[in-house]
């Protein structure tokens, strides 16, 4: 059930900059969200962890939303509510946590629970693109999009295997 | 073993997972409100599972330095944004550019916070980064 975009929705063919620097600087931020989750994980348990981050998460949100409501821009030809099953993303991000912690405390530790992770990122997602899964749009990736994943994880594999190393 | 590899494919599965649900979403609400609802669903579920098999007040948490606390704040950024770029990027690009920026800060701080590793490792992983987003942005 796919839902088809407005014309003034439809991705540009072309990635622009300003989405890619707003995708580094996301997952830059990452890095501290880790360091701040496993810092309690660490005095605590993964599970309570977890739990807080999405307690502080939901406060945190539910009050930007509230105060930027006034401001709130209807989506453009986007009629309607979301299907009901849209809004349980949130179920596989708690479940994310359980499948880590255990993969963390397997002989795999966090290096290889970090490599295998992002390789079953990927694939899902490359799996998403081709299907156009949950409505969204239908994309297969050029060569050059390939080219640039196979560089983006190689350089991300020597990174994760350059602090296995180290010490 | 076997059942452990299962687990790490299958956190960054669930990871990918989400990600798309919160983006459709987003197309009939905006970026931070299916943040806010990604927040509330997984804190529902989790409340449930800790009833079910964990404390809710670990021994010693309390002891955690302030900044434990505030991964929570920046995971609504990151969600939020996850949310925002899906749609215009797909999932495939939107992914490995996240995890781009991830290692690239994760090196930063590693190095910052004097952490053995081997260095031209770092830095021609850094390089092979910086060449696949230079690629990616056409």
């Amino acid at each position: 059930m796919a839902v088809t975009l407005a014309p003034s929705e439809v991705p540009p063919k072309r990635l622009r900059a300003l989405e890619i620097v707003l995708a580094l600087a996301a997952g830059s931020l990452l890095s501290f969200m880790l360091l701040c989750n496993s810092s309690l994980a660490a005095y605590g348990t993964p599970l309570f962890s977890s739990l807080t981050a999405h307690g502080v998460g939901t406060v945190v949100a539910g009050l930007t939303v509230a105060g930027l409501w006034r401001w709130r821009v209807r989506p453009v030809g986007r009629r309607g509510r979301a299907p009901l099953w849209a809004y349980l993303g949130g179920l596989s991000g708690a479940l994310t946590v359980l499948a880590t912690s255990i993969a963390a405390n397997s002989p795999l530790a966090l290096t290889g629970t970090l490599a295998l992770g992002i390789a079953g990122q990927v694939f899902l997602a490359l799996v998403f693109d081709a299907m156009g899964a949950m409505g969204l749009t239908r994309r297969l990736p050029s060569l050059r999009d390939l080219a640039a994943l196979a560089a983006i994880l190689a350089g991300t594999g020597l990174i994760i295997a350059a602090r296995g190393m180290g010490a | 073993m076997m059942a452990a590899v299962i687990f790490a494919l299958g956190g960054g599965m669930l990871i990918a997972l989400s990600r798309q649900v919160n983006g459709r979403l987003a197309l009939q609400s905006s970026a931070l409100e299916s943040s806010f609802w990604n927040h509330l669903v997984g804190f529902a579920a989790l409340i449930a599972i800790t009833a079910a098999v964990g404390s809710f007040w670990p021994d010693g948490v309390e002891n955690a330095p302030w900044y434990a606390w505030a991964g929570g704040a920046v995971g609504v950024v990151f969600v939020a944004a996850g949310s925002w770029l899906i749609p215009r990027l797909g999932a495939t690009m939107t992914g490995a550019l996240l995890v781009a920026g991830q290692m690239l800060s994760g090196v930063t701080l590693d190095v910052l916070r004097g952490v053995d590793a081997v260095l031209w490792m770092q830095i021609g992983g850094v390089a092979l980064i910086l060449g696949g987003v230079l690629l990616a942005r056409r």
